[in-house]
C-alpha cells in the first residue's frame, strides 16, 4: 500500500470538461488536509475550447522534490466523446494520449457514458480499471450535466479510501456556492456520493479491497495555501510597495493582471489594463515617474512590443520591475507552453545600452522571495528590472506554508529626494555620483523640478551631444551596473561540492528536476553538484566563475535551442560549456537529466536535445 | 502683478536665443501662451508635468520651466495616463504635433480620449514632419484643392473629428497668429477636468509652404458665440457646416465632463506603505 505519495493526472476537453476544475479542488482539499501537492506542469491547450489538456499533480506528505518523470500512478479520463483533436476516439483521447505512462498497479478512471473502452493491455500490467458514467449521472440522474466533475471527485477520494472527503468537499462548497443557496452545495456533495458509490460497485465486483493507493490526512499541519506563481509574485510586489500595475492580457501573465486587479485598490493601489503593450508600459513608467513603485507583467510577444521603453527606463533612469512570463516563442509559438527563450531579449533587448538587472526565481517560492528583491533594486538602481518566470511556475500551483507570505519583510525603503534634501544648490537629476546613482526627486515635490529625458542630456536633464558630457553621462548609467555587482549580485545557489563531478548549471524552473537528477545520480554513484542562478544579469563573474572552474564539466541545462545562459556563461567565465536543450514544451524530467548527463559524461556530448521523435539526441562536437 | 516683473514661468525658462527652433515658427506662440496661461492659473513648475512628444514641437517641455518628462515617439499620452493616475495633484500637460500624435500615437490618443484622465494635449499642428525635413504628417493636405487622396498620400485626419468620435471631453482649437486667443483656450483646457484636447494651427515656416499663416488667417474663423459646447450633435453640426464654408473653426467646439470621483495620489512614502494585510490576498488560496 502507497500512502500520500503518488502522481495524478486528469485529462480532457479542455473548458467542457472540467479538468483544472477537479485538480484544483483536489490541490485545495488535500493542502487544507496537510498534504504537500505540486501541479507545477500545466498542459493547457492554447484554445478556450475543444481540445486536450491534462493536468499532472504530485501528492506527497513532505514537500517533493521535483514533479517527477512522465509516469503516473493514476489516471483520470474526463471526456465523454469524440475529441475534436482525435474524431475517431470517442471518450478514450486522454487513455491514448497518457495511459502508457501509468505504472503497473496503477489506476484508471475514465468517463464510461458513452460506452467501455477496451484496456485489457493495461489491465494485463496490473492497472486497475474504473469506468465511471459520470456524465450520465450528472445528466440523467442529477439532471445538471456540469456537476459531472464531481462525480468524478468523489469517485477519486473513494477508490485512494480518503476519509475526509465529504466533510472537506462540503466546506470548500459551502465556501464557493454557499451564497447561491444549500441546494448548489447538496447537489454537488449528491454528485461525489453517487461517484463513491459507483467506485464502490465496480470494488466489489472485482474483489479488490484496495487500488494499492491510499491518501490520510496528516493531523497538525501548519496552515497552508495552495499557490500559483503569478500569485506569489503578486504578494510580494504589493508587500514591497508597487501600488501601480499595468499588464495588457496576455498568457500566462493575464492572472497578474486579474490579481492585481482584485487586490491592488485595497492597498490604494491601482492596476491598469493597458489598450496594447505598448500603452501598459509607458502608463507604468509614467506614474513610476511620479515616484509610485511600479510594475507591468507580460510575456514574450508582449515583451518584443515594449520593448522600445527598455530604452526610454534605462536612458531616463526611471525604475520598473518588469514580469516576463516566458512561453514557447517565436511570434506566437506555443502561447501555453513554457520556454526559456527570451534571456537574449532581456538581457540585450533594444538599441544602445542600458542599465538593467535580470532576476529569475526557480520556484514558486522563489517567486515571492525573489519579488521582493526585484522591487528593491529597481528602486535602489532607478533602471529596469526583468523578473523572468515561465508558464509552468506562473501558472503551475503547490502548496506553500502561509507563514512564508507572513514572514516577508515590510516595503522596501525609499531613497526619494525630499524638498530639505534639494534646497540651495540647483537640483540636477542626472548628477554625477561614484556610484552612478543620483538622488532622485520626483515631480510634485516642492523646491525643484525634474526634467526626466530620454534624449542624452547633461546632469540637469537638458538635450546634449556634447562628446564629453554624453561619455560622463553614459558611463555614470552604466556605472550603477557595477556598483549593483559590488553590493547586491547573489552567487548561485550551490547544492553539492563543485569539483567532483559534473555540474549541472541552471536557472529558472528547471531547478526541481536538476535536483532530482542530482540525487539520482547519487544513488548511481555520479557525485554532481547543481549550480541554480537566481541573478543572471549583470553576470556575476566574480562570484561564479569560481565554481564553474572547480573541475568537472559543466553542463548547462535549460528550455531553449541555443543554449543562451550557457552563451553568457562562456562569454563572461572562458569556460566552455555542455548543453542540455529542451524546447518541446514539456517541463524537464530527472530521467532525461540523468540520461543526458551520461551523454556527456561517456560519450563526449557537447549538446544534448531532449524531447523530439528521439527522445534524446546527441551532438559531438570537436572540442569534447 | 506690477508691469514688467517676470512670472515665475518666465524665470529659468530657456532665452529666446537659446530656443532651437525656425525663425518664425508657430511653435514660439504656443510656448508664450503656455506661460500666459499657467501664470494666468497660478500654476508652479514643482506642480506641473510637462510630457513632450517626439519633434520639434516637444523640445517645448525644455524651453519652460517645470517638471517634465520625455520618452519614446507616440507615448506622451500614456506617458501622462499614468503619471496622472498615480498623482491626481500634478497638473499634466502633453505637448506634441500630429504626427506623433495622429500617426504613430493615434492609438493612444483614441484610448486617452474613452478614458478621459484630467490631462491636456496641445497638439501642435502643421502637416509635416519638420524634424525628419518634411515629409507628410497626417494632417498634410489640409486645405489643397489639388490634393488627390491614394494610398501613398491619404486625405487630412481631423484630430476635432476623432476626438469627438472617440469620446473626448473637450476639444478646443487655437491658432498660433493669435496667441491671445491661444492663452484664453489653454486656461480653459487646463481648467477641464478630464481629457481636453487642444488642436493648434502652428505653422511650420520651413518646410509646409501652403498652410502659411496667412493662408491660416484666411481660413480661420471663431466659433459663433451661440454655439452649444455642450451638446456633441452641435458640435457635429458646427464641424460640417465649417467643412462647407472650407473653414477651419477655433474655439471651443465641445465641453462635456463626465461626472468623477475624487482621485487620489496612490502610496509612495514609506509610511503610507508600511501596513500590509496580507490575509485577504491569502483568503483566495487556501
Amino acid at each position: 500500500m502507497i500512502v500520500n505519495q503518488m502522481k495524478l493526472l486528469v485529462g480532457g476537453v479542455q473548458l467542457r470538461d472540467g479538468v483544472s476544475t477537479i485538480t484544483d479542488i483536489v490541490g485545495r482539499i488535500l493542502t487544507r488536509c496537510g498534504l504537500h501537492v505540486m501541479g507545477v506542469e500545466r498542459g493547457f491547450a492554447s484554445t478556450i475550447y475543444g481540445a486536450h489538456q491534462y493536468d499532472p499533480l504530485m501528492i506527497t506528505a513532505a514537500p517533493a522534490l521535483s514533479w517527477g518523470d512522465e509516469a503516473i500512478d493514476i489516471l483520470v479520463g474526463l471526456e465523454y466523446d469524440a475529441n475534436p483533436d482525435a474524431p475517431e476516439q470517442p471518450n478514450r483521447d486522454t487513455i491514448l494520449r497518457h495511459a502508457r505512462h501509468l505504472v503497473d498497479g496503477g489506476v484508471l478512471l475514465y468517463d464510461s457514458s458513452s460506452g467501455p473502452v477496451p484496456t485489457d493491455d493495461l489491465e494485463s500490467r496490473g492497472v486497475r480499471v474504473f469506468p465511471i458514467p459520470a456524465r450520465q449521472i450528472a445528466q440523467r440522474d442529477l439532471k445538471k450535466e456540469v456537476v459531472k466533475n464531481v462525480v468524478m471527485t468523489g469517485a477519486l477520494f473513494r477508490l485512494l479510501e480518503f476519509d475526509q472527503d465529504e466533510q472537506q468537499l462540503r466546506r470548500l462548497l459551502e465556501q464557493r456556492f454557499g451564497r447561491k443557496g444549500p441546494a448548489l452545495v447538496d447537489l454537488n456533495l449528491e454528485a461525489a456520493r453517487r461517484g463513491r458509490a459507483v467506485v464502490e460497485q465496480v470494488l466489489r465486483e472485482r474483489g479488490w479491497t484496495s487500488v494499492g493507493y491510499r491518501l490520510e490526512a496528516v493531523p497538525g499541519a501548519p496552515a497552508r495555501v495552495y499557490i500559483g506563481g503569478n500569485e506569489a509574485l503578486s504578494i510580494a510586489a504589493i508587500q514591497a510597495g508597487v501600488r501601480f500595475y499595468a499588464g495588457y492580457p496576455i498568457t500566462p501573465a493575464s492572472s497578474i493582471l486579474e490579481f492585481m486587479e482584485a487586490h491592488l485598490p485595497r492597498y490604494g493601489g491601482r492596476a491598469l489594463q493597458g489598450a496594447n503593450e505598448r500603452e501598459s508600459i509607458r502608463a507604468a513608467l509614467g506614474a513610476s515617474a511620479t515616484g509610485v513603485l511600479s510594475m507591468v507583467g507580460t510575456s514574450g510577444p508582449g515583451l518584443s512590443l515594449k520593448v522600445e521603453e527598455l530604452g526610454v527606463a534605462g536612458i531616463t533612469e526611471t525604475p520598473l520591475v518588469i514580469v516576463d512570463a516566458m512561453r514557447a516563442g517565436p511570434s506566437t509559438g506555443m502561447p501555453t507552453k513554457a520556454e526559456q527563450g527570451d534571456l537574449f531579449l532581456v538581457t540585450t533587448g533594444g538599441h544602445g545600452e542600458i542599465p538593467r538587472i535580470v532576476l529569475a526565481p526557480s520556484t514558486i517560492e522563489e517567486c515571492y522571495t525573489l519579488m521582493l528583491d526585484a522591487v528593491r533594486l529597481a528602486d535602489v538602481y532607478q533602471c529596469p528590472v526583468f523578473f523572468l518566470t515561465d508558464l509552468n511556475l506562473s501558472e503551475g500551483r503547490m502548496t506553500l506554508p502561509e507563514a512564508t507570505f507572513r514572514a516577508g519583510p515590510r516595503a522596501v525603503q525609499r531613497f526619494l529626494a525630499t524638498e530639505a534634501d534639494v534646497r540651495g544648490d540647483r537640483y540636477a537629476r542626472y548628477r554625477m555620483t561614484q556610484d552612478g546613482i543620483s538622488p532622485r526627486l520626483v515631480p510634485g515635490t516642492r523646491g525643484a523640478v525634474a526634467k526626466v529625458n530620454s534624449t542624452e542630456h547633461d546632469e540637469f536633464g537638458f538635450v546634449t551631444t556634447d562628446p564629453p558630457k554624453r561619455v560622463a553621462m553614459m558611463d555614470k548609467r552604466m556605472r550603477k551596473m557595477g556598483t549593483y555587482l559590488q553590493r547586491d549580485a547573489r552567487p548561485p545557489q550551490v547544492h553539492g561540492i563543485p569539483g567532483r563531478g559534473p555540474i549541472l548549471v541552471g536557472w529558472g524552473a528547471t531547478k526541481p528536476a536538476l535536483l532530482e537528477a542530482q540525487r539520482r545520480l547519487g544513488a548511481e554513484g555520479v557525485q554532481a553538484t547543481v549550480v541554480h542562478f537566481t541573478h543572471l544579469w549583470p553576470f556575476p563573474t566574480h562570484l561564479a566563475k569560481p565554481l564553474l572552474e572547480a573541475g568537472g564539466p559543466v553542463v548547462v541545462v535549460e528550455h531553449n535551442y541555443l543554449g543562451q545562459f550557457a552563451d553568457v556563461i562562456q562569454a563572461h567565465c572562458l569556460v566552455p560549456t555542455r548543453r542540455v536543450l529542451k524546447y518541446n514544451g514539456r517541463p524537464l524530467y530527472p530521467s532525461e537529466v540523468v540520461r543526458a548527463v551520461h551523454e556527456v559524461t561517456h560519450n563526449g556530448a557537447v549538446t544534448v536535445r531532449l524531447g523530439g521523435t528521439e527522445p534524446v539526441m546527441v551532438e559531438v562536437g570537436v572540442d569534447a | 502683478m506690477p508691469e514688467g516683473a517676470k512670472t515665475i514661468w518666465d524665470q529659468n525658462a530657456t532665452p529666446r536665443h537659446r530656443i532651437q527652433w525656425c525663425p518664425g515658427c508657430g511653435d514660439y506662440a504656443v510656448l508664450n501662451a503656455l506661460k500666459a496661461a499657467l501664470t494666468a492659473l497660478e500654476l508652479t513648475p514643482f506642480e506641473v508635468l510637462l510630457v513632450g512628444g517626439i519633434g520639434c514641437s516637444g523640445q517645448i517641455r525644455n524651453y519652460l520651466n517645470g517638471n517634465s518628462f520625455y520618452g519614446t515617439h507616440g507615448g506622451a499620452l500614456a506617458y501622462a495616463l499614468g503619471a496622472k493616475m498615480a498623482n491626481p495633484e500634478l497638473t499634466v500637460i502633453a505637448l506634441a504635433d500630429d504626427g506623433d500624435t495622429l500617426a504613430i500615437g493615434v492609438e493612444n490618443f483614441v484610448h486617452t480620449c474613452r478614458r478621459d484622465p484630467d490631462v491636456t494635449l496641445v497638439i501642435m499642428d502643421n502637416g509635416v514632419y519638420g524634424l525628419t525635413k518634411g515629409q507628410d504628417s497626417p494632417s498634410a493636405g489640409l486645405g489643397q484643392p489639388d490634393w488627390v487622396p491614394s494610398e501613398e498620400h491619404p486625405p487630412f485626419l481631423d484630430p476635432v473629428k476623432l476626438a469627438l468620435a472617440s469620446g473626448a471631453t473637450f476639444i478646443a482649437q487655437s491658432f498660433s497668429g493669435d496667441p491671445k486667443h491661444a492663452t484664453e483656450v489653454l486656461v480653459e483646457a487646463v481648467r477641464h477636468r478630464g481629457f481636453a484636447v487642444v488642436n493648434d494651427f502652428s505653422p511650420c515656416v520651413t518646410y509646409n509652404k501652403f498652410n502659411t499663416y496667412d493662408w491660416f488667417r484666411a481660413h480661420v474663423e471663431p466659433v459663433p458665440a451661440d454655439h452649444d459646447v455642450e451638446s456633441a450633435d452641435a458640435a457635429w453640426q458646427l464641424i460640417r457646416d465649417f467643412e462647407r464654408r472650407a473653414k477651419l473653426p477655433v474655439g471651443i467646439v465641445y465641453r462635456h465632463p463626465r461626472p468623477k470621483g475624487d482621485a487620489r495620489r496612490l502610496p509612495m512614502w514609506p509610511a503610507e506603505l508600511e501596513r500590509v494585510d496580507v490575509e485577504p490576498m491569502l483568503a483566495g488560496l487556501r
